[in-house]
């Protein structure tokens, strides 16, 4: 693929001063807000629900438009270059975003087509993502008869098919089983090891603290503390990541 | 286009394992062409009773067609007067422009004077030499018989009662002569029994022409049946709108809708795959409800439903009506925020527009305002054109306007829902 002029190698996701107001709500879901992540790094998003997480993932994935600011991905700006961005970037998202009547393979070679893959490089793609996530076996049968943890980790392969530069995780171990879970952490980390850039979004404080590279928490639309898990824990009075999230975020609940 | 053929064939997988859904896709229409036919068989060839437009074409000028329509009016039919040609009122009867077109020939009013005077004079071999004067009437073919059997029988009273008239008049004429006590008057006044002839017999006829030049005769009567199943199969087609708008919503819901904004194919692409798979499903609907009609209507004791000349004729306008079937069904699942609403929503816009365009009740049948928003209705457009092909006889040519309209619609509705449906 011919890549254009302002293709930059190095800087995989940059957000500039992004600001987002939803209709109706006092506050803002980005007050901005501004992130930079290098290519290769494992980048984990924490913040309590309504932080602006979604909102953040969502926007620097192209989904929705900021009101205000620009993001670039390898240098780019999806308003010139959208369409070559979203063949690079794989997203997966935080539901189970897999048509339950196909069969594995069948929700595989469709979102391949809708890639641009086609025949050889196609098949070989949904075969690597397949292994990767470990569905050969189950490959040929309907969604619907899936477990959980083999839903999730289709969920995954789908994000996967493009070999993308960067991965979008939304909290993609949610509801999944002991043994899944740990699958996919493996998995992760390989890609991460490949060089694929990652942005993750999770609850799981043990999960973001044993994967990212870097981490950044949130509230309000604003990061509160950015930097390597335990770069950020070394200069605390925190054992570990949760306590300086209850400590940043506060012990408020937050139900929506 | 490798988007739209990609989804279009996800659609089609995705309805080939939902057995349950194709069962309702392809079983509710066919059942409930079955049943409103069997009810309607009857009800249709009776019903026609509501004040009807006519259009008159006036060639005579004279006394005769003015006492006729004033006639045609008391006899609650609405006269319109037709001034162009007998071909432009043959063919806008044929259009279903008219429902009813009269020609009163030239100099009817003249031949039926000369008529009645002959009569009048008593020559005995007067009645054998008078050939009656006919008049021609023509009907939209898409009327049905009871209809024209009213309007028939009203036109008949109304030239005879013009005919009456006249004969009555040039009766008082001759007795005035007569009590003047002109010469030779008294030689010409008919004998009882000529007289009483002369006012139970009738010089005028009405004669039912065929309004197209590919029908005979008009004892070739309209096939409730041709109307019926092109009617409800429509009905059923437009139905398809829901379970498209609910393949939206569950994507929606899914989450599948963020994974394929997020991916570089346009959502008109990915719609458009929707609409190609459900054209399809409607054909498949169409064509079997007409196989229903061909085959097993006659098994119970109703009519079969026979195809045009050319069947290839109606491809056309059931691709365009499940286009816009289809462009329906896409914008329904892109407003809508659930199944609820859109199957609520949904049903009840379906039912409305087929009562409103014609399926239930012919348009011609409905009170004038009813009447004007018919055309309003996209099913009003793609009855037109199912009645024009099957029962008009009508070439695909003339289709063309509502086909346009069925196309635009759907256009419309696909564009309306771009930005929305996987937002």
């Amino acid at each position: 693929m011919k890549l254009p002029q302002e293709y930059n190698e190095n800087a995989a996701i940059t957000a500039e001063v992004l600001c987002r107001q939803y209709k109706g709500q006092p506050e803002p879901a980005l007050d901005h807000f501004s992130l930079s992540i290098a290519k290769g790094e494992f980048y984990g998003l924490l913040g309590p629900n309504g932080a602006g997480k979604t909102t953040i993932m969502s926007i620097l994935a192209g989904l929705q438009v900021p009101d205000s600011g620009n993001v670039r991905i390898h240098g780019m700006g999806y308003g010139r270059h959208g369409q070559v961005i979203k063949a690079r970037i794989g997203l997966v998202p935080q539901d189970l975003a897999l048509y339950q009547r196909l069969t594995g393979m069948e929700n595989m070679w469709y979102f391949a087509r809708l890639l641009g893959l086609s025949g050889q490089e196609a098949q070989v793609r949904i075969a690597e993502s397949l292994e990767f996530c470990q569905l050969q076996d189950r490959a040929r049968q309907p969604v619907l008869t899936y477990s959980g943890g083999m839903k999730r980790r289709l969920n995954l392969a789908i994000g996967l098919l493009n070999d993308p530069w960067v991965l979008f995780l939304d909290e993609p171990t949610v509801g999944v089983d002991t043994q899944s879970r740990h699958l996919i952490h493996q998995q992760l980390r390989q890609l991460h090891q490949r060089g694929t850039t990652i942005l993750y979004t999770t609850h799981y404080m043990e999960e973001a603290q044993e994967l990212c590279s870097r981490i950044a928490i949130l509230d309000h639309g604003k990061i509160l503390e950015e930097g390597a898990p335990k770069g950020l824990l070394s200069g605390s009075d925190h054992r570990n990541l949760e306590e300086l999230f209850i400590c940043l975020t506060g012990q408020q609940l937050r139900d929506d | 286009m490798q988007t739209i053929l990609t989804t279009a064939l996800k659609e089609l997988l995705l309805l080939a394992r939902d057995y349950a859904g194709l069962l309702v896709l392809f079983l509710m229409p066919v059942t409930l062409v079955v049943i409103i036919t069997l009810v309607q068989e009857n009800i249709l060839q009776l019903s026609g009773q509501r004040p009807t437009e006519i259009c008159v074409q006036d060639e005579d000028q004279g006394p005769f067609a003015q006492t006729m329509e004033s006639y045609l009016e008391t006899a609650q039919l609405q006269v319109r007067r037709w001034e162009t040609s007998t071909e432009e009122l043959r063919q806008a009867v044929t259009g279903g422009t008219c429902q009813a077109g009269l020609i009163l020939g030239q100099d009817t009013s003249k031949q039926l004077q000369h008529q009645i005077g002959q009569q009048l004079v008593g020559e005995s071999d007067v009645d054998s030499s008078i050939s009656a004067l006919s008049l021609d009437l023509f009907f939209d073919p898409a009327t049905m018989v009871g209809f024209r059997a009213g309007i028939f029988a009203r036109v008949q009273i109304a030239a005879q009662a013009a005919e009456l008239e006249i004969k009555g008049a040039r009766l008082g004429e001759l007795l005035t002569e007569q009590a003047q006590g002109s010469a030779g008057v008294q030689a010409a006044t008919p004998a009882g029994p000529n007289l009483r002839e002369m006012f139970t017999s009738t010089l005028t006829s009405i004669t039912e022409r065929s309004s197209h030049s590919s029908q005979s005769t008009m004892a070739e009567v309209l096939n409730p049946v041709d109307r019926n199943v092109p009617a409800w199969a429509l009905f059923g087609m437009f139905f398809t709108a829901i379970p498209i708008a609910g393949t939206i919503l569950t994507e929606r819901q899914t989450g599948i809708a963020l994974r394929l904004t997020a991916m570089p194919v346009s959502p008109l692409g990915l719609l458009a795959g929707k609409m190609l798979a459900y054209l399809g499903v409607c054909t498949v609907q169409f064509l079997l409800i007409a196989l229903v009609g061909m085959y097993l209507f006659p098994q119970l004791g109703l009519q079969a439903f026979s195809l045009p000349a050319n069947p290839w004729n109606l491809l056309l306008p059931i691709c365009t009506s499940s286009l816009a079937a289809c462009g329906f069904g896409v914008w329904l699942g892109s407003i809508c925020r659930s199944y609820e609403q859109a199957s609520t929503l949904g049903a009840t816009a379906v039912v409305a527009a087929a009562a409103m365009g014609g399926i239930m009740v012919p348009v011609y049948a409905m009170p004038p305002l009813m009447q004007q928003l018919s055309i309003l209705s996209p099913l009003n457009w793609a009855i037109t054109c199912f009645s024009d092909v099957l029962i008009r006889g009508n070439p695909l040519a003339a289709t063309l306007n509502d086909q346009g309209r069925l196309l635009a619609f759907s256009l419309i509705m696909l564009i309306l829902s771009w930005k929305r449906a996987y937002r």
